[in-house]
């Protein structure tokens, strides 16, 4: 029966398959993502998170989703209609488009790229785009100044990011996101391969969170975010279900930079049980879904316990720590890389990586203040 | 020359033609940005990948931004001032030149015996391996002078910088 | 041992803490999970005002003598006397309004009150579908009875009590200490002298 269907049609199923798996899978658990975050960040407070909406606050992204597409959608009069219209757009696309080359199983990726690492992290920053363009077609100074905060943040911090990446490609001698998870199986329980056990794994890793974390502008990098409680930010002139868009594509973006590090770092859908076939198959699913829900926890944790960086020292951590860090990360690898006899170069490596750690944290600390002294004349 | 050629052009043409002639400055820049993408999907369909995505990667990521960022510093963007000459001495000025460089360029290309030399189109494979090797291989001086180029800008810029903040104390 | 970086993690470790405490420790969690619960109010808060009546909601302590509603400043109380077919005023009221929209709490009616009629009550669930005519309370929703006030206040009800339960003991023992000595004066007087005997 099924030998008759003709070969176009096998062709779009077989590519509608994965984007249907993306638009259902993400999106559902970005849903899931907004109601844990309110639930984590509560308890975190000693409060209770939402929970009038179903049990535990279970229909909670319902009623959210439901009152944001009733509100009234606002265009300022002398805004850029074009641009006002396009830039919520603009913002969700990038933030999709990088699941492409994220692996979920053995064999399971959208699109299996020879360039897979290069595409994610060059779709990401075509968001840049999108946030300029919702700064300047509101026309309203407050949020050109945070579109450009905003801009400036994402593209400093896209630098030490690739670079942490960079380090992972060298290592693993290909671009491709498949066989990167591929190179980090074996060894203990499918365990012991990953890249963030390895010195210059671990300095990447967290390069690579960091890096993350400001590109979605989240805490401790939520600047933009906070322009926009304290004055207007990029998305002050955006109402209903534009600023739905825009929430969304922040965290879809978020969470594609968790699936990459993910990938990059912590092995992909690799962990012990994960193989070829149904079983082996399933297995690398609940790992890899796994590990993506413990950095997403990580991200909500770091949310709601480190306060704000302020722009200038934002850009100074950009340029002064991470991407030294990450140039020192690279010349790492290429260390652990040469040396032979392996105990030799974890010795060399780590050392490495420490002394620079420490040089340039001492380098860039702030002035150290003097105990104040008070008189009371 | 398949029809995924023939749509990819067109839609870039409507963007260079768009890029040059809409009033509003930052919708010229949108313009652009489109022409880029239609150059990276030329570079997909040439099976040239990596050249594709570091043409998002650098021309749409950066450059485009860093116009945006020019334009903002401009007064005129809406372009609505000031009446707008067609057909003018301007324009046919322009035509010329334009014209005189087609003419350039298609002799150039049709004479060109690059082609020849490399496999056909389905069977051109590009890795980046193999461009990685060629920059430190064979190419390393260019490359040596660009990276001179490129942290003389970076420093001219510093410089700069350093000016206006000694200025401003 | 300060290594850079030893306040984030110390951080991280504080709100782990209070993350899993709350789950474990249940009175890290302060929230009191309105309209299921509430919060216990104090005594002597106040929110608007109420009439007492002591037997039944036809005999209200409440005389309608008018001086709540002169004493109110924003003028939110209108009294009208109760007549009765006679036309002779009945001491209670017909018509008793307050605006709680209007009364700002301020208690002054319940201080100049010479009856103890009027009392602060401290029920908050005022809210109403409408604005003008719904936030007016009439006589019926204003008279409640003693036991309430006692089960809302007890210190100022048993003050209340004890006091008028004083002078009506005070009143009465004044009436029977006016009464036995107008007895006592009656039988301590001489009898009348009899008429005609006189010769």
């Amino acid at each position: 029966m099924f030998a008759s269907v003709p070969d176009w049609m096998v062709r779009v199923t077989a590519f509608l398959i994965p984007i249907a798996f993306i638009f259902g899978v993400y999106p559902a658990i970005f849903a899931l993502t907004t109601l844990v975050e309110r639930k984590a960040l509560g308890r975190i407070q000693n409060r209770y998170g939402p929970n009038r909406v179903g049990i535990f606050g279970i229909l909670q992204p319902l009623a959210d989703g439901l009152k944001i597409l009733l509100k009234e959608d606002i265009v300022p009069r002398v805004a850029d209609k074009f641009t006002h219209f396009l830039a919520p757009v603009l913002i969700v696309i990038p933030g999709l488009l990088v699941y492409l080359v994220v692996p979920v199983a053995p064999g399971m990726v959208a699109v299996d790229l020879k360039i897979g690492v290069l595409f994610a992290l060059a779709v990401g920053t075509v968001s840049v785009i999108a946030l300029f363009m919702a700064g300047w077609a509101s026309r309203n100074k407050f949020s050109l100044l945070g579109a450009v905060r905003a801009v400036a943040q994402v593209v400093s911090y896209e630098v030490p990011t690739v670079m942490a990446g960079v380090a992972v490609i060298m290592a693993a001698g290909t671009l491709s996101t498949l066989t990167i998870v591929e190179r980090q199986g074996g060894g203990i329980l499918n365990v012991s391969n990953w890249y963030v056990f390895r010195p210059w794994g671990l300095v990447g890793f967290v390069l690579f969170i960091i890096g993350g974390l400001a590109e979605s502008a989240r805490c401790p990098f939520d600047l933009p975010e906070a322009e926009s409680e304290l004055i207007g930010g990029y998305h002050t002139e955006y109402s209903g279900f534009k600023f739905a868009l825009f929430q969304m594509g922040e965290y879809l973006a978020g969470m594609a930079m968790a699936g990459v590090t993910v990938t990059l770092f912590l092995g992909g859908y690799m962990g012990p049980g994960s193989g070829p076939g149904l079983a082996g198959g399933l297995i690398s699913m609940f790992w890899f879904f796994a590990k993506l829900a413990g950095m997403i926890v990580l991200n909500i944790w770091i949310r709601g316990t480190w306060p704000r960086l302020r722009v200038d020292q934002l850009m100074g951590f950009a340029w002064k720590v991470l991407l030294p860090l990450a140039l020192v990360n690279i010349v790492a690898v290429g260390f652990w890389h040469f040396l032979t006899p392996r105990p030799l170069a974890w010795v060399v490596t780590t050392g490495w990586l420490v002394i620079w750690f420490l040089v340039l944290t001492k380098c860039n600390a702030s002035a150290r203040l003097e105990k104040r002294e008070y008189r009371y004349v | 020359m398949n029809s995924a050629f023939w749509i990819i052009s067109a839609v870039m043409v409507l963007g260079a033609v768009l890029a040059v002639t809409l009033r509003n400055l930052v919708h010229c820049v949108l313009a652009l940005i489109l022409f880029f993408i239609g150059i990276a999907a030329h570079y997909f369909l040439l099976r040239a990948d990596f050249l594709g995505t570091v043409q998002i990667l650098i021309y749409v990521g950066a450059v485009a931004v860093l116009i945006l960022f020019a334009i903002m510093l401009t007064h005129n963007v809406t372009g609505t001032d000031g009446p707008r000459e067609l057909l003018g001495l301007k324009w046919w000025s322009g035509a010329a030149i334009a014209a005189v460089l087609a003419y350039l360029l298609t002799r150039a290309i049709q004479s060109d015996k690059l082609a020849a030399t490399l496999p056909a189109g389905d069977k051109a494979q590009s890795s980046v391996a193999e461009i990685g090797k060629a920059l430190v291989a064979g190419w390393v001086v260019p490359l040596e002078a660009i990276a001179v180029l490129l942290t003389a800008a970076l420093i001219g810029a510093v410089v700069i910088a350093l000016e206006e903040l000694r200025k401003s104390r | 041992m300060n290594y850079p970086g030893k306040g984030l993690m110390e951080g991280l470790a504080v709100t782990a803490r209070n993350f899993v405490g709350s789950y474990f420790y249940k009175d890290r969690l302060t929230t009191v999970q309105y309209p299921e619960e509430r919060v216990q109010t104090p005594e002597n808060s106040r929110t608007f005002p109420f009439l007492v009546f002591e037997d039944s909601p036809d005999k209200p302590r409440c005389t309608a003598c008018k001086i709540c509603e002169t004493e109110c400043p924003p003028k939110c109380i209108y009294i009208v006397m109760d007549r009765d077919d006679k036309g002779k005023p009945m001491q209670r009221p017909k018509v008793f309004d307050i605006d709680i929209s209007v009364c700002m709490q301020c208690q002054i009616c319940v201080e100049v009150c010479p009856f103890d009629a009027i009392k602060m009550d401290n029920d908050y669930e005022k809210s109403k579908y409408e604005r003008f005519d719904a936030l007016v309370e009439r006589l019926p929703d204003l008279l409640k009875p003693n036991e309430y006030y006692r089960k809302v206040k007890p210190t100022e009800a048993s003050e209340v009590d004890a006091r008028l339960k004083a002078e009506a003991e005070a009143k009465a023992a004044k009436k029977a200490a006016a009464a036995a000595a107008a007895a006592a004066k009656a039988a301590a007087q001489p009898p009348p002298a009899p008429t005609g005997t006189v010769t």
